[in-house]
């Protein structure tokens, strides 16, 4: 291994004295500068790039391309091998197409929802988690920093991330679980950042012939949705706030659905409020429990309503928070 | 060191200087970089002193206005105006790699190895009991993830697809490329069409990045 | 002296096509532009792209510059309208959803509070901002006076000689030495192994 840099056995040494004399304010704050330059690199940059994706002892390639052209959002994540899915966003349509399954699921939304808002790390975020940059390191000829995210209690997962010193684009990610192990990883292969990128990479390259075609209607107005109840939570783990709500429809229903957000910060969690409805010929119901990678679904049955909690938190924590979710008559 | 020259530097840069000793001394400004380093430390002893909190006191930022300056046609249009000086770009203290600058019109290129060895490839690796200390500048150990335990999945359908475009609206942006991307993957795909049972028993590997 | 000769004497050859003269420019003025930008965007990284994209529109539009103002006064006005541009057109909180008020507060107030600045800036700037510290509270009392006259009260020399009780020469010598004394350190710091330009790919 070559011999680190001057520049990174300075900086390693003084990262060491701040550790051991106890983390000065002037530290803290640093890390979570990172989280925040890496997630305006996510949502503004273009970049197309290649990746692998680890979970559950399954490694897959992908391609994302992610373009941000006069405050329009478009990206095409495509499975490169196995699966052939592929997820595009163009303006205020979101695709998925399944080959897997010879279906496409459509969702409109309309222009105000094509704009994507994600939580923001608080000072409450920070009591839940321990951010710190514990290094950097040279990840294939790319100067990076590496940022923990540190969970403090079962209900949260943690993450390594691997930043790019120059351009803030996170080259490596590892999930992390309470106890430090990876549960899922994501390294990119090759990346670029284009400064144009043409309306042709974001087409499919599925075959829909032959496909069912499954898209929303236009959502209600949100007085009727989840009927004439507002539905929240009882009760939330530590650190959870609800953040928002808002009223669509989901492709292939006509059912409006209350779509609640809650989020510590970091990690959300959506729960989806829908009538009860029976199952259709052909389609197996969303089961109790589910996994996504290392994201987890809970569904459960309440007054004659379906509520299902989604998000990138062990099962637990989707379980407790779906059935919490409760309605107060109007 | 000429101190008569550095006199007027400090005297030029406070604004303090006779007119005609600014033409000559922009003059040699413009093109001696030990001088223009030290119009740039002024700089900084002055951001020092006025202890400007949460400005860095020394942003990559001269550096990338230069690169781009650099590109764009001079401004008079003279053919001695092209006068692109080769070293320019040194002069500054280069902190960040100096490849990039914002708003430039080039293609930025990161081709990387393709990373660490699959996990089944690392079961004849020796087991060494892991850390996840990473020693800052000494090379990076990473664990190896290593599978779950062991649980039955039931089948996620078209519906999945729904509350997973759904919350990919509203969460991190580290988040929702993990959701996306596992959505994709054949691991999902399959899942779709069969359960999937105990595995074989979890380890935990460690191994290095040269 | 007339007001503005040393900017004017670099515009005017930038104007002329050195640009080596602009770099002396934003040299000279990025902290302050950088400062004034985080009064629009609270994130530091973002008010360096910001100021960045001022420089440049700025160098593009130095042809229509004719000194009918200070240079810096013109580049400031330049800098505020791109920052205000910029904060316009990324500002996207998702309207359907009703945001968590307090929140949103905690964070406002935690960014100020906070010195948000990257690891690498923070590693140098830390060691930039001590190494003027003691070099400063080394130098002989009429040195320091001097400087910090010049660069924290914004005195000219005129003003600095009338506090010092001194000719205006001396300031100038004073203030010039201080900065070679300060520079001396200064310039370890930059040049030696954490200075020197990396190889990157």
């Amino acid at each position: 291994m070559s011999r680190p840099t001057f520049r990174n056995e300075h900086f390693a040494a003084l990262a060491l004295a701040w550790t051991a004399t106890g983390v000065a304010p002037a530290e803290e704050q640093a890390p979570t500068h990172w989280l925040e330059r890496m997630n305006q690199a996510l949502t503004t940059r273009n970049y197309d790039g290649t990746f692998s994706h680890w979970h559950g002892g399954h490694v897959e390639m992908l391609r994302i391309i992610h373009r941000v052209q006069d405050g329009t959002v478009s990206e095409r994540l495509a499975s490169l091998d196995g699966s052939g899915r592929e997820f595009v966003r163009t303006g205020a349509s979101l695709s998925c197409y399944l080959p897997d399954k010879r279906t496409v699921v459509v969702e409109q939304r309309p222009p105000e929802k094509s704009l994507v808002g994600f939580p923001a790390v608080t000072d409450q975020t920070a009591s839940f988690y321990d951010i710190r940059e514990i290094g950097r390191t040279r990840l294939n000829r790319r100067d990076t920093h590496i940022i923990t995210v540190s969970p403090k209690d079962e209900y949260r997962y943690g993450y390594r991330l691997w930043i790019d010193d120059s351009t803030a684009m996170p080259l490596k990610t590892q999930l992390c679980d309470t106890h430090g192990h990876v549960i899922e990883q994501i390294v990119f292969a090759s990346l670029t950042l284009p400064s144009r990128i043409p309306d042709s990479a974001f087409r499919t390259e599925v075959s829909t012939e032959g496909f069912q075609w499954l898209r929303n209607e236009t959502p209600p107005p949100p007085a009727q949705a989840g009927g004439a109840m507002a539905w929240s939570a009882m009760r939330l783990p530590p650190g959870f706030k609800m953040t928002g709500r808002s009223a669509q429809t989901l492709p292939g229903s006509t059912d409006p659905v209350d779509h609640l957000v809650f989020t510590d910060g970091l990690a959300s969690v959506s729960v989806f409020v829908e009538p009860q409805r029976a199952a259709k010929a052909g389609e197996s119901p969303v089961a109790e429990t589910a996994e996504v990678g290392s994201s987890s679904a809970f569904s459960t049955v309440v007054d004659g309503h379906k509520i299902t909690a989604v998000g990138e938190v062990p099962p637990d924590t989707v379980r407790f928070i779906a059935t919490q979710v409760k309605a107060h008559g109007k | 060191m000429n101190e008569e020259l550095d006199s007027q530097l400090s005297a030029m840069f406070d604004d303090e200087l006779a007119p005609e000793q600014c033409e000559l001394l922009a003059r040699r400004l413009s093109r001696d970089e030990q001088l223009k380093s030290r119009w740039g430390r002024y700089a900084v002893i002055g951001a020092a002193i006025r202890s400007e909190r949460g400005v860095s006191l020394n942003p990559p930022l001269a550096g990338r206005v230069s690169a781009v300056i650099l590109t764009e046609p001079a401004l008079s249009g003279s053919a001695a105006a092209q006068g692109v000086r080769r070293a320019a770009l040194r002069w500054w203290q280069p902190i960040a790699g100096a490849a990039m600058a914002a708003g430039v019109a080039a293609v930025s290129v990161l081709w990387l190895r393709a990373q660490g060895p699959l996990p089944g490839a690392t079961l004849s690796a020796q087991r060494t009991a892991h850390t996840d200390a990473i020693a800052p500048g000494q090379g990076l150990s990473y664990v190896v993830p290593r599978a779950p335990a062991a649980r039955a999945v039931l089948v996620p359908s078209t519906t999945l697809a729904n509350y997973v475009v759904a919350h990919s609206m509203v969460s991190s942006p580290v988040a929702r490329r993990n959701l996306l991307s596992a959505f994709m993957t054949s691991e999902s795909a399959n899942a779709a069409s069969e359960s999937i049972t105990a595995a074989e028993e979890p380890h935990d590997v460690q191994a290095n990045i040269p | 002296m007339s007001a503005d000769a040393s900017d004017l004497s670099l515009v005017h050859r930038v104007q002329r096509g050195d640009k080596g003269a602009f770099d002396a420019l934003v040299l000279k003025y990025q902290h302050k532009l950088v400062k004034l930008v985080m009064r629009y965007v609270r994130n530091p990284a973002e008010a360096e792209d910001i100021a960045q994209e001022a420089f440049i529109k700025a160098y593009r539009a130095l042809p229509q510059f004719r000194g009918d103002s200070a240079f810096y006064t013109w580049l400031y006005r330049i800098a505020i309208n791109t920052a205000k541009n910029a904060v316009v057109s990324r500002d996207r909180s998702p309207i359907e959803y009703e945001l968590d008020r307090s929140n949103e507060e905690s964070y406002d107030m935690q960014s100020r509070m906070k010195d948000a600045e990257t690891p690498e800036g923070l590693v140098l700037t830390d060691e930039i901002r001590s190494t003027v510290n003691a070099a400063i509270d080394a130098l002989p009392e009429d040195l320091r006076t001097a400087i910090v006259l010049r660069e924290l009260e914004g005195l000219s020399y005129e003003e600095i000689a009338a506090a010092m009780a001194c000719p205006v020469g001396t300031v100038r010598s004073r203030i010039f030495r201080a900065r070679e004394a300060i520079d001396r350190r200064l310039r370890q710091v930059f040049e030696g192994g954490l200075g020197r330009a990396e190889e990157i790919g």
